[in-house]
């Protein structure tokens, strides 16, 4: 399926290459992919598939660095983009970010990791947790370590039970000298207001994430006391999928670590009481023919960049006053008046509130070892919430 | 916007050649290779990384071979790992000194340590060296053997590769019987979803020599091997899911109490997260369900909130991907989104191709409920910065005023489209408003009043200009200023670039002088004066014949110029139905996504189904690329010379399906297509009027237009007449649904059916004993009112081809959808036209 895999660098130099078939694919395919770029600009690299004279290829772009994949074969495109997708959060996990010199660096876990996550060009596994117990992570620990004792592999000396295991997301004997688990609901809310301030389309996408740090196998149930807001919900593999068709109960043996449970779409919103919005920010861009702007504002700061964009930055709402901005636009010559308005990208963060009203009802441990400590939070951020004018 | 030319980092290693380095490092790792000092791994593994990052970077260091492998005795496993990663990397280049390497692989592939066996087989069958392949042999038989899962995975991979290196040594060794055992028994699924992908290939690929393979190809498909997969479903790798999925859409059940346990059994796969199971999933759902026309309308609106939730979940990237799949399913069954219409608005700053997938589903999701919103979103767009989606927004909405009844709000917002005073506004809005009159003259009163202001100097688009010219010719009398407007144009004759504005401009005059004589005099004169000396011969043409028409007879003249219109009804697709019917058979595959980026036509294409999955990886695709070195000729050309018919016979098809859509349909008028001149093609319409006063025959218009050579520039001609049919052809029931289950469809039209035909229907045995009039028969019929389907067989007068047709009549808006499957598909034209015209004698005779 997949015959190669190249990692590009933001000026298109090839950081690695891992050649994944007896069907070498030549380099010069960056370059070709690259020229591409120059000549019809860089909203190329948001292609995700892209035909080329020899390949199919399929990229993503993530921190600067391009991950790039080619095939000459039909295959299911989405099985590649969520490979390099996987790819990229696996590196940028190991890695502690991504950057060219993180992955200059340390190239030879790069081609560790590609080794177990890809074989005859088919993914094999992409679980962080299975990975982790193949290859230890290039960490300050592991460093120290190697030099307390000498040892300078990073590779463990076991292969993971966990594939033998039958869950195949966790390892059977971890153990925790702090036994928690916290429980995030991460909102994100698209909106669209037209300039009557009405609402055209309003949707949250929201996500359950689990920080779980607990011992031996753990078997968790959450519900919900309001399930039935969910449009639709999707879930990792952990789910056992029976309980939830029957009760809306989400159970579970968790992955070790932080994973996204759950991830739903709820379009319909009630009111919840919200208490402070933060971190406000208000981004648009100067229409064309605005020869020049002189605008302030009586909360927060406004900053005009030469490309006509213009950002608004509010922070926590005030309590006293309701923040403003105005000021004057001075037209192109010729032009008497504004034919396009600009529309305003707004971002926000309330916190401990989920905006689509979803409330945890509890989390229950199973087979308790020992009493874990529980922790919920609720964060909702501005997604792609614009204001027309 | 373009990226710093050359990075402004610390100048890497590699510059120019490294020469120096590379001959350095092979004297350090020479000085190594015996050495058993402590420390000795460590720097090593300094070397080794200096090696590998060379590699990395494109320098050659092949010349360090045999020293790398005289320094491959070690204990260190990712010293190892390095080492296999260069040996990997050179071997197939190097095969004498990859013969070195065999030795400490093969003793590796026995070392205690299950990974390192492991890492140890995974490289000695990636050496990729043909004349090495027996010593493959042994360790893979033990790999498969093995006590630990991870060496049996790794070797069910490594039989595959043995297989493209030297397929007679695969096949030898018995390794096919054993990784069917292997498949069918081992605990661990990776080993098993492994042993599956070999397998397939390896029996795809024996498939066409060897009959074994081909049953033992068929028996994956069976029924027990497929239950097999699909009880042990949720042990697999979300990866290997999408793998046995794959294998289970193309499993035919045998019934449908099967399909509905199948698919219940792989409904909670439609919740998980990896995009690429959920699509697997879904191909799997919309393939099985595909002849049962209720429930696949109910699996459309099972998976349309997993398809939009994996639209928001996802990165950018994930997320076009299946907007893209989202998108093949509006325009399939656009009714079924009709509610979910939000989701497709678009973004302010998503990219430009993102939001044009949007326009087309927003275009075709619009029904009587829905359209003010959409439209007045829409609206939204034509106002904003971005010119390119302001030029969409207004044909989209323009799309939806030509498909909807009540276009009364609609229209004015196109007017007010035109006092929006931007140039690019009023030059898309013009061409829209003409298409909108030829729909509905009804509204000329009122488009002619806003039209009538616009000064032609701010029109200066070639499609906008014509537009509005052939407004000026077409309601002559309406507007005051007419031919004084064409009357300047026509004085402005040299400075007009666009022989399409020429065309229109030309057959405007006349019609305004047919009209208006006395004031259209001079102009006319003018316009012929010219258009009789154009270098370009379309315009000379029509100049000569406007010239001779008015000097033999004005009323003639009148008759073929200026006829009594009839309101256009439907416009022709500017994508043919046939086209996404093919592109639908392609659920999951690369087609759906990248057809919509547009930028190149890859060489490659692959089209028909022989060249999916992973069936089709084999030697000769290499051939079609560049760069690629030759294979063994011998062996493949065969396949080759097979293959390259294919890809063109794709290919080929592919065009003519375009052809198809803007030329062979029946419809009565010219497509709008940015190809044809539409005006041209209407005068000529007119023409034809006159030759055969009597009956409107669309085919034969099309037929004059290749006579003339105009506007419809690469459409194949289709003679009608030559086929004749066998008026004994028979076929019975099962071999015909055989047939039809076989075929690809050829051609996949929509027509219409004459209102009297309509009332026939009453009669289910009416419309069969009509078209056996016709030597055209009728296999199976049913439905009822409003909707009735029939299945009609024909035969070629010599036999050479038969012709399956599936004709979906609905009586109540006297729309027919036809798909016509064919032996032959270059006459599978020309027998749609006589099956149209068989049936549009239905009920008039």
């Amino acid at each position: 399926m997949l015959q190669c895999i190249f990692l590009l660098s933001d000026s298109g130099e090839v950081l690695l290459e891992k050649q994944l078939t007896g069907h070498r694919v030549d380099r010069a395919i960056c370059d070709w992919l690259w020229d591409q770029i120059l000549t019809q600009g860089e909203s190329l690299k948001l292609v995700p598939v892209i035909a080329s004279p020899t390949h199919y290829l399929f990229q993503v772009v993530r921190e600067g660095i391009t991950f790039l994949a080619c095939t000459q074969v039909e295959m299911p495109p989405l099985m590649a983009i969520e490979f390099l997708c996987r790819v990229a959060d696996v590196l940028s996990n190991y890695l502690d970010g991504l950057n060219e010199d993180v992955i200059k660096d340390n190239f030879v876990i790069v081609y560790e990791l590609l080794d177990e996550m890809i074989d005859n060009g088919f993914p094999l596994t992409t679980e962080p947790n299975i990975l982790r117990e193949m290859l230890a992570p290039p960490n300050i620990v592991s460093k120290v370590l190697s030099i307390v004792t000498g040892s300078t592999s990073n590779v463990s000396n076991t292969l993971p039970g966990a594939t033998a295991s039958c869950v195949p997301w966790r390892k059977t004997d971890l153990k925790h000298a702090t036994n928690e688990v916290y429980v995030d609901l991460v909102e994100e809310m698209d909106a669209t207001i037209n300039r009557d301030g009405n609402l055209v389309k309003c949707e949250i996408y929201g996500e359950v994430q689990v920080n779980s740090n607990l011992s031996g196998l753990p078997d968790l149930t959450l519900s919900f006391a309001n399930p039935s807001i969910f449009n639709d919900v999707s879930f990792h593999p952990c789910v056992r999928l029976r309980p939830w068709e029957a009760n809306q109960i989400l159970s579970f043996v968790p992955p070790d670590g932080q994973f996204t449970l759950m991830s739903y779409r709820v379009m319909k919103l009630k009111s919840t009481p919200i208490y402070s919005i933060d971190n406000i920010a208000v981004q648009f861009r100067l229409p064309p023919c605005v020869a020049s702007s002189d605008l302030s504002s009586n909360y927060g700061a406004v900053n005009v960049l030469v490309d006509k964009t213009c950002s608004w930055t509010i922070g926590r709402m005030p309590k006293d006053k309701a923040p403003s901005m105005s000021g004057t636009l001075v037209l192109e010559t010729g032009m008497e008046r504004l034919h396009v308005f600009p529309t305003f990208q707004v971002g926000f963060r309330i916190m401990g509130v989920a905006l689509s009203g979803l409330k945890i009802d509890k989390l229950d441990l199973k087979n308790p070892l020992s009493r874990p400590h529980k922790g919920f939070r609720a964060l909702t951020r501005g997604g792609e919430f614009q204001v027309r004018s | 916007m373009a990226p710093p030319a050359q990075s402004h980092r610390s100048p890497s290693p590699s510059q120019p050649s490294g020469k120096g380095e590379v001959s350095d490092l092979k004297t350090q790792l020479r000085q190594l290779a015996g050495s058993r000092a402590p420390g000795t791994d460590d720097t090593k593994r300094d070397l080794f990384k200096k090696v590998i990052s060379y590699m990395t970077i494109g320098i050659d260091v092949s010349s360090v071979f045999s020293e790398m492998v005289m320094c491959s005795a070690t204990s260190d496993i990712v010293l190892k790992k390095m080492c296999y990663l260069y040996v990997g990397n050179y071997a197939k280049h190097n095969p004498d000194l990859a013969l070195l390497t065999i030795n400490f692989l093969q003793r590796d592939c026995k070392d205690e340590d299950p990974m390192i066996r492991g890492l140890a087989l995974r490289s000695l069958c990636s050496l990729g060296v043909a004349n090495l392949v027996e010593y493959l042999v042994g360790p893979l038989g033990n790999g498969l053997k093995d006590g630990n899962s991870y060496v049996r995975m790794v070797a069910a991979v490594g039989v595959l590769k043995l297989y493209h290196l030297s397929a007679s040594t695969c096949l030898d060794a018995d390794f096919p019987p054993l990784l069917k055992q292997l498949m069918l028994k081992d605990k661990d699924a990776q080993v098993v979803a492994n042993c599956l992908t070999s397998l397939q290939e390896i029996w795809s690929l024996e498939a066409s020599t060897s009959e074994e393979a081909a049953r033992e190809r068929e028996t994956l498909l069976s029924k027990p091997v497929v239950y097999y997969f699909l009880n042990r479903m949720k042990e697999f790798s979300e990866w290997a899911q999408c793998i046995v999925l794959e294998l289970v859409s193309k499993y035919v059940p045998m019934d449908t109490e099967e399909i509905f346990d199948i698919m219940n059994l792989l409904e909670d796969r439609l919740h998980h997260a990896n995009g690429a199971v959920v699509l697997a999933t879904i191909k799997v759902f919309l393939h099985m369900t595909l002849s049962m026309t209720d429930v696949h309308q109910q699996v459309y609106e099972r998976i349309k909130a997993p398809l939009l939730t994996l639209v928001s979940s996802g990165s950018p990237e994930q997320s076009y991907a299946v907007l893209s799949h989202l998108h093949l399913l509006v325009m399939r069954a656009p009714y079924i989104f009709s509610s979910d219409y939000k989701h497709f608005y678009c973004q302010y700053n998503e990219p430009f191709y993102v939001k044009k997938l949007k326009l087309e589903m927003l275009t075709a999701v619009a029904n009587e409920s829905n359209t003010y919103e959409i439209v007045t979103e829409l609206c939204e767009y034509v106002a904003n910065v971005d010119i390119p989606m302001a030029r969409e927004s207004i044909r989209a909405v323009g799309k939806i005023a030509l498909q909807q009844y009540d276009v009364n709000a609609i229209v004015d917002r196109l007017l007010q489209f035109l006092e929006m005073e931007k140039e690019h506004v009023t030059a898309e809005t013009l061409v829209l408003v003409k298409d909108l009159l030829r729909k509905y003259p009804q509204w000329s009163h009122d488009c002619i009043a806003v039209v009538g202001n616009i000064s032609s100097k701010n029109v200066q688009e070639p499609k906008a200009k014509a537009a509005l010219i052939w407004m000026l010719g077409e309601y002559a009398q309406d507007m005051q200023d007419s031919p004084y407007i064409l009357e300047g144009l026509v004085e402005n004759w040299d400075e007009e670039d666009s022989a399409e504005v020429r065309l229109h401009l030309l057959t405007a005059v006349v019609k305004c002088f047919l009209r208006r004589a006395p004031e259209t005099q001079k102009a006319l004169g003018d316009a012929l004066a010219a258009g009789v000396t154009d270098f370009h011969q379309d315009v000379h043409d029509r100049a000569f014949l406007y010239y001779r028409l008015l000097k033999y007879d004005v009323s003639v003249a009148e008759r073929i110029v200026n006829p009594p219109k009839q309101a256009v009804s439907v416009f022709a697709d500017t994508q043919s139905s046939e086209m996404k019917d093919r592109i639908f058979d392609e659920f999951n595959s690369l087609s759906v996504v990248y057809q919509k980026a547009q930028f190149l036509q890859p060489s490659y294409m692959f089209t028909d189904k022989e060249h999916r999955g992973p069936f089709a990886f084999s030697e000769e695709l290499g051939n079609l690329s560049i760069g690629t070195e030759p294979s063994d000729a011998a062996v493949a050309a065969q396949r080759v010379e097979a293959n390259d018919k294919d890809l063109l016979l794709g290919t080929s098809e592919k065009e003519e399906g375009h052809g198809y859509g803007s030329n062979g349909s029946a419809y009565s008028a010219p497509s709008y297509n940015a190809s044809t001149t539409a005006g041209a093609s209407q005068a000529h319409f007119d023409l034809v009027s006159i030759d055969q006063p009597s009956t409107v025959h669309p085919p034969v218009s099309f037929a004059i237009d290749d006579l003339l050579g105009l506007g419809m520039p690469s459409a194949p001609s289709s003679v009608p007449s030559t086929l004749q049919l066998n008026a004994k052809a028979s076929i019975d029931a099962n071999a015909f649904q055989q047939k039809w289950r076989q075929q690809p469809i050829s051609l996949s039209q929509e027509t219409s059916i004459d209102p009297r035909g309509v009332a026939g229907m009453m009669n289910p045995q009416a419309l069969p004993q009509h078209m056996q009039g016709h030597s055209i028969n009728c296999i199976a019929s049913g439905g009822q009112a409003p909707k009735f389907k029939f299945f009609f067989f024909a035969q070629k007068e010599d036999g050479s081809s038969a012709y399956l047709v599936e004709c979906i009549i609905n009586s109540s808006s006297c729309k027919v959808q036809l798909k016509i499957k064919a032996d032959e598909q270059a006459t599978s034209q020309a027998f749609s036209e006589l099956f149209q015209s068989a049936l549009s004698k239905f009920g008039s005779a």
